[in-house]
Protein backbone atom coordinates (compact mmCIF):
# COMPACT_ATOMS: atom_id res chain seq x y z
CA UNK A 1 0.00 0.00 0.00
CA UNK A 2 0.95 3.33 -0.37
CA UNK A 3 2.77 6.02 2.12
CA UNK A 4 0.60 7.97 3.55
CA UNK A 5 -2.39 6.40 3.41
CA UNK A 6 -5.14 5.88 6.86
CA UNK A 7 -5.75 2.25 7.75
CA UNK A 8 -8.84 2.36 6.92
CA UNK A 9 -10.91 5.53 5.13
CA UNK A 10 -11.95 8.26 7.57
CA UNK A 11 -14.63 9.48 5.03
CA UNK A 12 -16.95 8.06 2.53
CA UNK A 13 -19.32 9.31 -0.22
CA UNK A 14 -22.31 7.13 -0.66
CA UNK A 15 -24.67 6.82 -3.31
CA UNK A 16 -27.74 6.47 -1.13
CA UNK A 17 -30.15 5.45 -4.64
CA UNK A 18 -29.77 5.74 -7.85
CA UNK A 19 -33.77 7.56 -7.80
CA UNK A 20 -33.98 11.26 -8.56
CA UNK A 21 -36.67 13.57 -8.88
CA UNK A 22 -35.20 15.70 -11.46
CA UNK A 23 -33.06 14.90 -14.32
CA UNK A 24 -30.78 17.76 -14.66
CA UNK A 25 -29.22 18.14 -18.13
CA UNK A 26 -25.47 18.47 -16.87
CA UNK A 27 -26.35 15.96 -13.94
CA UNK A 28 -22.69 13.69 -13.76
CA UNK A 29 -24.45 10.71 -12.32
CA UNK A 30 -27.00 9.22 -14.59
CA UNK A 31 -26.24 7.72 -17.99
CA UNK A 32 -22.84 5.99 -17.38
CA UNK A 33 -22.80 2.95 -19.09
CA UNK A 34 -20.52 1.18 -16.59
CA UNK A 35 -23.02 2.06 -14.11
CA UNK A 36 -25.96 -0.32 -12.75
CA UNK A 37 -28.54 2.27 -11.76
CA UNK A 38 -30.43 0.26 -9.12
CA UNK A 39 -30.95 0.31 -5.18
CA UNK A 40 -28.92 -1.91 -2.32
CA UNK A 41 -31.81 -2.57 0.32
CA UNK A 42 -32.53 -0.86 3.72
CA UNK A 43 -30.92 -4.73 5.44
CA UNK A 44 -27.86 -3.99 2.82
CA UNK A 45 -27.21 -0.53 3.77
CA UNK A 46 -27.59 -0.85 7.83
CA UNK A 47 -25.18 -4.14 7.68
CA UNK A 48 -22.99 -2.24 5.87
CA UNK A 49 -22.82 1.18 8.22
CA UNK A 50 -22.41 -1.54 10.92
CA UNK A 51 -19.22 -2.58 9.50
CA UNK A 52 -17.80 1.20 8.86
CA UNK A 53 -18.61 1.91 12.35
CA UNK A 54 -16.52 -1.18 13.58
CA UNK A 55 -13.87 0.51 11.27
CA UNK A 56 -14.15 3.89 12.22
CA UNK A 57 -15.02 5.20 9.80
CA UNK A 58 -16.08 9.33 10.72
CA UNK A 59 -18.02 10.46 8.10
CA UNK A 60 -20.32 10.43 5.20
CA UNK A 61 -21.53 12.09 2.32
CA UNK A 62 -25.08 11.16 1.21
CA UNK A 63 -25.92 11.79 -2.94
CA UNK A 64 -27.18 10.15 -5.22
CA UNK A 65 -29.62 10.66 -7.22
CA UNK A 66 -31.51 12.43 -4.45
CA UNK A 67 -30.41 11.24 -1.26
CA UNK A 68 -33.83 12.58 -0.02
CA UNK A 69 -36.13 10.65 -2.16
CA UNK A 70 -35.27 7.41 0.01
CA UNK A 71 -38.64 6.55 1.89
CA UNK A 72 -36.26 4.77 4.42
CA UNK A 73 -33.94 7.51 5.08
CA UNK A 74 -34.53 7.99 8.90
CA UNK A 75 -33.91 4.61 9.44
CA UNK A 76 -30.43 4.60 7.11
CA UNK A 77 -29.62 7.78 9.34
CA UNK A 78 -30.44 6.09 12.72
CA UNK A 79 -28.23 3.52 11.64
CA UNK A 80 -25.13 5.91 10.59
CA UNK A 81 -25.72 7.75 14.01
CA UNK A 82 -26.01 4.28 16.13
CA UNK A 83 -22.26 3.56 14.56
CA UNK A 84 -21.00 7.03 15.52
CA UNK A 85 -20.84 8.71 12.18
CA UNK A 86 -21.52 12.03 11.12
CA UNK A 87 -23.21 12.63 8.22
CA UNK A 88 -23.81 15.77 5.13
CA UNK A 89 -25.96 15.65 2.11
CA UNK A 90 -25.69 16.65 -1.28
CA UNK A 91 -29.45 17.29 -2.39
CA UNK A 92 -31.47 18.80 -5.38
CA UNK A 93 -33.86 20.30 -2.31
CA UNK A 94 -37.17 19.68 -3.77
CA UNK A 95 -37.78 16.71 -1.47
CA UNK A 96 -36.92 18.28 1.84
CA UNK A 97 -39.78 18.68 4.68
CA UNK A 98 -39.62 20.19 7.77
CA UNK A 99 -39.79 16.62 8.89
CA UNK A 100 -36.91 16.01 8.41
CA UNK A 101 -35.12 18.81 8.87
CA UNK A 102 -35.99 19.07 12.16
CA UNK A 103 -34.66 15.26 12.84
CA UNK A 104 -31.69 16.17 11.43
CA UNK A 105 -30.77 19.07 13.55
CA UNK A 106 -31.95 16.94 16.69
CA UNK A 107 -29.62 14.40 15.51
CA UNK A 108 -26.75 16.52 16.25
CA UNK A 109 -24.63 14.74 13.41
CA UNK A 110 -25.43 16.58 9.90
CA UNK A 111 -22.30 18.75 8.86
CA UNK A 112 -24.63 20.15 6.13
CA UNK A 113 -26.82 19.65 3.74
CA UNK A 114 -25.44 20.62 0.24
CA UNK A 115 -28.29 22.19 -2.17
CA UNK A 116 -27.59 22.83 -5.71
CA UNK A 117 -28.64 26.18 -6.88
CA UNK A 118 -27.69 27.49 -10.27
CA UNK A 119 -29.43 30.66 -10.37
CA UNK A 120 -31.20 34.06 -8.69
CA UNK A 121 -34.25 32.91 -10.65
CA UNK A 122 -36.07 29.99 -12.01
CA UNK A 123 -35.26 30.39 -15.23
CA UNK A 124 -31.62 30.10 -15.18
CA UNK A 125 -31.86 27.26 -12.88
CA UNK A 126 -34.65 25.46 -14.20
CA UNK A 127 -33.35 25.79 -17.92
CA UNK A 128 -30.92 22.45 -16.87
CA UNK A 129 -32.86 21.39 -14.00
CA UNK A 130 -36.53 21.07 -14.84
CA UNK A 131 -39.65 23.12 -14.38
CA UNK A 132 -40.50 23.94 -10.54
CA UNK A 133 -36.78 22.73 -9.58
CA UNK A 134 -35.84 26.25 -8.31
CA UNK A 135 -38.70 26.82 -6.34
CA UNK A 136 -37.71 23.12 -4.90
CA UNK A 137 -34.13 24.07 -3.81
CA UNK A 138 -35.25 27.74 -2.29
CA UNK A 139 -37.78 26.50 -0.59
CA UNK A 140 -35.56 23.57 0.65
CA UNK A 141 -32.81 26.34 1.87
CA UNK A 142 -35.33 27.81 3.81
CA UNK A 143 -36.55 24.43 5.32
CA UNK A 144 -33.22 24.36 6.16
CA UNK A 145 -32.57 27.32 7.30
CA UNK A 146 -36.13 27.41 9.42
CA UNK A 147 -35.08 23.99 11.45
CA UNK A 148 -31.42 25.48 11.99
CA UNK A 149 -29.36 22.99 9.69
CA UNK A 150 -25.97 24.65 8.00
CA UNK A 151 -26.81 24.70 4.74
CA UNK A 152 -24.30 24.75 1.96
CA UNK A 153 -25.00 25.97 -1.63
CA UNK A 154 -23.04 24.69 -5.02
CA UNK A 155 -23.53 26.74 -8.19
CA UNK A 156 -22.85 24.48 -10.88
CA UNK A 157 -22.05 27.29 -13.98
CA UNK A 158 -23.67 26.18 -17.51
CA UNK A 159 -24.70 28.70 -20.29
CA UNK A 160 -27.70 29.05 -19.26
CA UNK A 161 -26.41 30.77 -15.83
CA UNK A 162 -23.02 32.31 -17.27
CA UNK A 163 -24.97 35.98 -17.23
CA UNK A 164 -26.69 35.43 -13.74
CA UNK A 165 -23.34 35.07 -11.68
CA UNK A 166 -24.40 38.53 -10.27
CA UNK A 167 -27.43 38.32 -9.33
CA UNK A 168 -27.35 34.80 -8.30
CA UNK A 169 -24.11 35.84 -5.96
CA UNK A 170 -26.42 38.59 -4.33
CA UNK A 171 -29.25 36.22 -4.00
CA UNK A 172 -27.90 33.42 -2.13
CA UNK A 173 -25.47 36.11 0.12
CA UNK A 174 -27.90 38.79 0.52
CA UNK A 175 -31.31 37.42 -0.04
CA UNK A 176 -30.53 33.62 1.11
CA UNK A 177 -28.40 34.99 3.86
CA UNK A 178 -25.67 32.25 3.13
CA UNK A 179 -22.01 32.82 4.37
CA UNK A 180 -20.36 31.54 1.32
CA UNK A 181 -21.21 29.48 -1.32
CA UNK A 182 -19.20 27.27 -3.77
CA UNK A 183 -19.26 26.91 -7.08
CA UNK A 184 -17.96 24.65 -10.19
CA UNK A 185 -19.05 24.29 -13.56
CA UNK A 186 -20.76 21.61 -15.86
CA UNK A 187 -18.47 18.63 -16.30
CA UNK A 188 -18.10 16.22 -19.47
CA UNK A 189 -19.56 13.30 -17.26
CA UNK A 190 -22.80 11.56 -17.47
CA UNK A 191 -25.57 13.50 -18.45
CA UNK A 192 -23.38 16.23 -19.89
CA UNK A 193 -21.64 14.41 -22.22
CA UNK A 194 -24.43 14.26 -24.06
CA UNK A 195 -25.53 17.38 -23.41
CA UNK A 196 -22.40 19.02 -24.28
CA UNK A 197 -22.40 21.69 -26.71
CA UNK A 198 -25.48 22.89 -24.98
CA UNK A 199 -24.64 22.76 -21.06
CA UNK A 200 -20.60 23.42 -21.43
CA UNK A 201 -19.11 26.87 -21.29
CA UNK A 202 -17.41 27.84 -24.31
CA UNK A 203 -13.81 29.24 -24.06
CA UNK A 204 -15.18 33.08 -24.24
CA UNK A 205 -18.29 32.18 -21.55
CA UNK A 206 -15.38 30.93 -19.52
CA UNK A 207 -13.30 33.49 -19.41
CA UNK A 208 -16.49 35.95 -18.54
CA UNK A 209 -17.33 33.56 -15.83
CA UNK A 210 -13.47 33.23 -14.23
CA UNK A 211 -13.36 36.92 -14.36
CA UNK A 212 -17.12 37.37 -13.01
CA UNK A 213 -16.37 35.32 -10.23
CA UNK A 214 -12.86 36.52 -8.97
CA UNK A 215 -14.28 40.45 -9.32
CA UNK A 216 -17.53 39.29 -6.70
CA UNK A 217 -15.47 37.47 -5.33
CA UNK A 218 -13.25 40.56 -3.98
CA UNK A 219 -16.42 42.14 -3.78
CA UNK A 220 -17.73 39.62 -1.31
CA UNK A 221 -14.86 39.31 0.88
CA UNK A 222 -13.66 35.87 -0.23
CA UNK A 223 -17.46 34.00 0.42
CA UNK A 224 -17.30 32.64 -2.80
CA UNK A 225 -15.48 29.32 -2.94
CA UNK A 226 -14.45 26.54 -5.65
CA UNK A 227 -12.42 23.35 -5.86
CA UNK A 228 -12.77 23.44 -9.62
CA UNK A 229 -14.70 25.21 -12.39
CA UNK A 230 -13.81 28.57 -13.47
CA UNK A 231 -12.72 30.52 -10.08
CA UNK A 232 -10.62 28.09 -9.35
CA UNK A 233 -9.18 27.70 -12.37
CA UNK A 234 -9.02 31.98 -12.61
CA UNK A 235 -6.93 31.46 -8.79
CA UNK A 236 -4.69 28.69 -9.99
CA UNK A 237 -3.96 29.87 -13.66
CA UNK A 238 -3.21 33.53 -12.31
CA UNK A 239 -0.47 31.41 -10.17
CA UNK A 240 0.81 29.60 -12.83
CA UNK A 241 1.40 32.22 -14.92
CA UNK A 242 2.96 34.49 -12.33
CA UNK A 243 5.22 31.61 -11.22
CA UNK A 244 6.05 30.76 -15.23
CA UNK A 245 7.09 34.86 -16.09
CA UNK A 246 8.99 34.79 -12.91
CA UNK A 247 11.13 31.31 -13.51
CA UNK A 248 9.70 30.59 -9.85
CA UNK A 249 10.65 26.16 -8.90
CA UNK A 250 8.06 23.56 -9.30
CA UNK A 251 5.28 23.80 -7.28
CA UNK A 252 4.90 21.78 -4.36
CA UNK A 253 2.47 19.39 -6.42
CA UNK A 254 3.27 20.36 -9.75
CA UNK A 255 4.94 18.98 -12.45
CA UNK A 256 3.10 15.20 -12.10
CA UNK A 257 -0.20 13.64 -11.61
CA UNK A 258 -1.14 14.56 -7.93
CA UNK A 259 -4.70 15.49 -8.35
CA UNK A 260 -6.10 13.95 -6.84
CA UNK A 261 -5.80 13.22 -3.43
CA UNK A 262 -9.03 12.09 -2.08
CA UNK A 263 -7.91 8.25 -2.82
CA UNK A 264 -5.96 8.56 0.66
CA UNK A 265 -8.74 9.68 3.02
CA UNK A 266 -11.66 8.67 1.31
CA UNK A 267 -13.75 6.11 -1.01
CA UNK A 268 -16.87 5.59 -2.73
CA UNK A 269 -20.36 3.66 -2.63
CA UNK A 270 -21.98 3.47 -5.58
CA UNK A 271 -26.18 2.96 -5.56
CA UNK A 272 -25.96 -0.77 -6.37
CA UNK A 273 -23.01 -1.22 -3.50
CA UNK A 274 -20.36 -0.91 -5.97
CA UNK A 275 -17.19 0.14 -3.80
CA UNK A 276 -15.41 2.51 -6.01
CA UNK A 277 -12.44 5.33 -5.88
CA UNK A 278 -14.27 8.01 -6.57
CA UNK A 279 -17.95 9.21 -7.48
CA UNK A 280 -16.33 10.59 -10.63
CA UNK A 281 -14.66 7.22 -11.59
CA UNK A 282 -17.95 4.73 -10.70
CA UNK A 283 -16.36 2.37 -13.86
CA UNK A 284 -13.43 1.08 -11.57
CA UNK A 285 -15.56 -1.26 -9.35
CA UNK A 286 -13.07 -2.80 -6.21
CA UNK A 287 -15.88 -4.40 -4.85
CA UNK A 288 -19.36 -5.10 -3.25
CA UNK A 289 -20.36 -4.11 -0.07
CA UNK A 290 -21.19 -6.50 2.25
CA UNK A 291 -19.61 -9.33 0.44
CA UNK A 292 -15.80 -7.64 0.34
CA UNK A 293 -14.14 -6.10 3.38
CA UNK A 294 -13.58 -2.39 2.77
CA UNK A 295 -10.89 -2.79 4.90
CA UNK A 296 -9.01 -5.38 2.62
CA UNK A 297 -10.04 -3.03 -0.39
CA UNK A 298 -9.28 0.15 1.15
CA UNK A 299 -5.06 -1.14 1.65
CA UNK A 300 -4.75 -3.86 -0.67
CA UNK A 301 -6.84 -3.30 -3.89
CA UNK A 302 -4.27 -2.71 -6.77
CA UNK A 303 -6.56 -0.29 -8.92
CA UNK A 304 -6.55 2.04 -5.80
CA UNK A 305 -2.87 1.94 -4.89
CA UNK A 306 -2.67 2.06 -8.67
CA UNK A 307 -4.43 5.89 -8.46
CA UNK A 308 -2.75 6.45 -5.21
CA UNK A 309 0.58 6.16 -7.33
CA UNK A 310 -0.41 8.33 -10.23
CA UNK A 311 1.28 11.50 -8.33
CA UNK A 312 4.90 9.70 -9.12
CA UNK A 313 3.72 9.67 -13.35
CA UNK A 314 5.60 12.79 -14.89
CA UNK A 315 3.82 14.75 -16.95
CA UNK A 316 6.64 14.77 -18.97
CA UNK A 317 5.71 11.44 -19.99
CA UNK A 318 2.35 12.62 -22.10
CA UNK A 319 2.55 13.98 -25.55
CA UNK A 320 -0.44 16.18 -24.51
CA UNK A 321 1.90 18.41 -22.42
CA UNK A 322 4.86 18.46 -24.99
CA UNK A 323 7.34 21.47 -24.30
CA UNK A 324 4.40 23.62 -22.29
CA UNK A 325 6.09 25.81 -19.87
CA UNK A 326 3.49 25.50 -17.13
CA UNK A 327 4.38 21.53 -16.82
CA UNK A 328 6.07 22.51 -13.33
CA UNK A 329 2.92 23.83 -12.07
CA UNK A 330 0.36 21.65 -13.16
CA UNK A 331 -0.97 18.98 -11.57
CA UNK A 332 -2.87 17.64 -14.36
CA UNK A 333 -6.29 17.94 -12.51
CA UNK A 334 -9.40 15.29 -12.31
CA UNK A 335 -8.37 11.69 -13.00
CA UNK A 336 -11.95 11.41 -13.50
CA UNK A 337 -12.61 14.05 -16.47
CA UNK A 338 -8.99 12.47 -17.62
CA UNK A 339 -10.67 9.22 -18.62
CA UNK A 340 -14.30 10.54 -19.84
CA UNK A 341 -12.35 12.69 -22.37
CA UNK A 342 -9.46 10.84 -22.99
CA UNK A 343 -10.50 7.45 -21.88
CA UNK A 344 -7.41 7.13 -20.22
CA UNK A 345 -7.34 7.39 -16.16
CA UNK A 346 -3.72 7.99 -16.29
CA UNK A 347 -3.25 11.35 -18.31
CA UNK A 348 -4.13 14.83 -17.38
CA UNK A 349 -7.26 16.31 -17.76
CA UNK A 350 -7.93 18.35 -21.15
CA UNK A 351 -10.99 19.88 -19.68
CA UNK A 352 -8.32 22.10 -17.15
CA UNK A 353 -5.36 22.56 -19.57
CA UNK A 354 -4.09 26.15 -19.03
CA UNK A 355 -2.31 26.22 -22.26
CA UNK A 356 -5.21 24.17 -24.30
CA UNK A 357 -7.64 27.58 -22.86
CA UNK A 358 -5.06 30.27 -23.94
CA UNK A 359 -4.87 28.52 -27.01
CA UNK A 360 -8.55 28.72 -27.61
CA UNK A 361 -8.46 32.51 -27.36
CA UNK A 362 -8.48 32.89 -23.62
CA UNK A 363 -6.79 34.97 -21.26
CA UNK A 364 -5.81 35.98 -18.27
CA UNK B 1 -7.76 13.85 37.97
CA UNK B 2 -7.34 12.48 41.95
CA UNK B 3 -5.51 9.75 43.12
CA UNK B 4 -8.73 7.81 43.59
CA UNK B 5 -10.69 8.94 40.13
CA UNK B 6 -11.56 6.03 38.23
CA UNK B 7 -12.15 7.39 34.71
CA UNK B 8 -14.10 6.07 32.48
CA UNK B 9 -14.26 6.47 28.38
CA UNK B 10 -17.32 8.34 27.14
CA UNK B 11 -18.76 5.53 24.90
CA UNK B 12 -19.85 7.51 22.01
CA UNK B 13 -16.09 8.42 21.27
CA UNK B 14 -14.57 6.42 18.80
CA UNK B 15 -10.84 5.54 18.36
CA UNK B 16 -9.52 5.38 15.04
CA UNK B 17 -6.10 3.82 14.82
CA UNK B 18 -3.88 4.48 12.37
CA UNK B 19 -0.32 2.19 11.17
CA UNK B 20 1.98 4.92 12.34
CA UNK B 21 0.92 4.39 15.87
CA UNK B 22 -0.86 7.34 16.24
CA UNK B 23 -4.60 7.18 16.64
CA UNK B 24 -7.57 9.86 16.87
CA UNK B 25 -10.47 10.49 19.25
CA UNK B 26 -13.35 11.46 17.64
CA UNK B 27 -16.69 12.18 18.91
CA UNK B 28 -19.38 12.38 16.56
CA UNK B 29 -21.97 14.71 18.69
CA UNK B 30 -20.02 17.37 18.94
CA UNK B 31 -17.02 16.55 15.46
CA UNK B 32 -14.53 17.15 18.03
CA UNK B 33 -11.30 15.55 17.72
CA UNK B 34 -7.97 14.54 19.35
CA UNK B 35 -4.66 13.29 17.95
CA UNK B 36 -3.01 10.70 20.42
CA UNK B 37 -0.06 8.87 20.73
CA UNK B 38 0.62 5.30 21.24
CA UNK B 39 0.82 6.07 25.47
CA UNK B 40 -2.87 7.37 25.13
CA UNK B 41 -3.79 4.68 23.18
CA UNK B 42 -3.10 2.30 25.86
CA UNK B 43 -4.38 4.52 28.42
CA UNK B 44 -7.90 5.22 26.62
CA UNK B 45 -8.15 1.37 26.39
CA UNK B 46 -7.62 1.08 29.81
CA UNK B 47 -10.06 3.93 31.23
CA UNK B 48 -13.06 1.28 31.89
CA UNK B 49 -14.17 2.75 35.33
CA UNK B 50 -11.81 -0.01 37.53
CA UNK B 51 -8.58 1.50 37.23
CA UNK B 52 -6.90 4.87 39.31
CA UNK B 53 -4.35 6.91 37.94
CA UNK B 54 -1.74 4.70 39.31
CA UNK B 55 -3.31 1.67 37.69
CA UNK B 56 -3.36 3.42 34.39
CA UNK B 57 0.59 4.52 35.03
CA UNK B 58 1.12 0.91 35.89
CA UNK B 59 -0.09 -0.43 32.60
CA UNK B 60 1.90 2.54 30.99
CA UNK B 61 5.28 1.02 32.62
CA UNK B 62 4.10 -3.05 31.78
CA UNK B 63 3.54 -1.81 28.03
CA UNK B 64 6.67 0.34 27.17
CA UNK B 65 10.37 0.25 27.69
CA UNK B 66 11.12 2.78 28.49
CA UNK B 67 9.10 5.40 30.71
CA UNK B 68 9.72 9.10 32.03
CA UNK B 69 9.60 9.91 35.10
CA UNK B 70 6.97 12.35 34.55
CA UNK B 71 4.69 9.92 33.41
CA UNK B 72 2.45 10.01 36.36
CA UNK B 73 1.53 13.76 35.55
CA UNK B 74 1.59 13.34 31.86
CA UNK B 75 -1.51 10.72 32.32
CA UNK B 76 -2.69 12.81 34.34
CA UNK B 77 -2.95 16.14 32.17
CA UNK B 78 -4.16 13.38 29.55
CA UNK B 79 -7.25 12.37 31.26
CA UNK B 80 -7.67 15.36 32.20
CA UNK B 81 -7.53 16.97 28.85
CA UNK B 82 -9.92 14.31 28.02
CA UNK B 83 -12.59 14.86 30.91
CA UNK B 84 -12.63 18.87 30.03
CA UNK B 85 -13.68 17.66 26.36
CA UNK B 86 -16.32 15.34 27.30
CA UNK B 87 -14.23 12.73 25.97
CA UNK B 88 -13.66 10.79 29.71
CA UNK B 89 -15.96 10.86 33.07
CA UNK B 90 -15.56 9.51 36.53
CA UNK B 91 -17.50 7.05 37.91
CA UNK B 92 -20.04 8.38 40.48
CA UNK B 93 -19.06 7.60 44.04
CA UNK B 94 -21.55 5.75 45.44
CA UNK B 95 -23.82 6.82 48.68
CA UNK B 96 -22.12 6.64 51.93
Amino acid sequence: MSTNVMRVPRKMDIELTAQCNLRCRYCYFFNNAAVEYKDVSTAEWLKFFDELGSLGVMELTLAGGEPFHRPDLRELLDGIIRNRMRFAFLSNGGLITDEIAAFLAQSKRCNYVQISLDGSRPETHDAARGKGAWEGAVRGIRTLQRNHVQVAVRLTIHRYNVDDLEDATRFLLQDLGLSGFGTNSAGYLGNCQRNADEMMLTTEERQRAMETLLRLNQKYNGRINAAAGPLAEGQMWRRMENARAMGAPEFSNGGHLTACGCTFNKIAIRADGAIVPCNMLPHIVLGYINRDSLQTIWQTAPALNDLRERRAIPLSNFEFCDACDYQPYCTGNCPGLAYTLTGQVNHPSPDACLRRFLADGGHL
Amino acid sequence: MNSTDKPIVNPLVVLREEFDDWAVLFNPDTADAVGINPIGIVVWKKMDGTRTLADLVAQVRATFAEVPDSVNDEVSAFVDNLAQKGFVGYEASASP
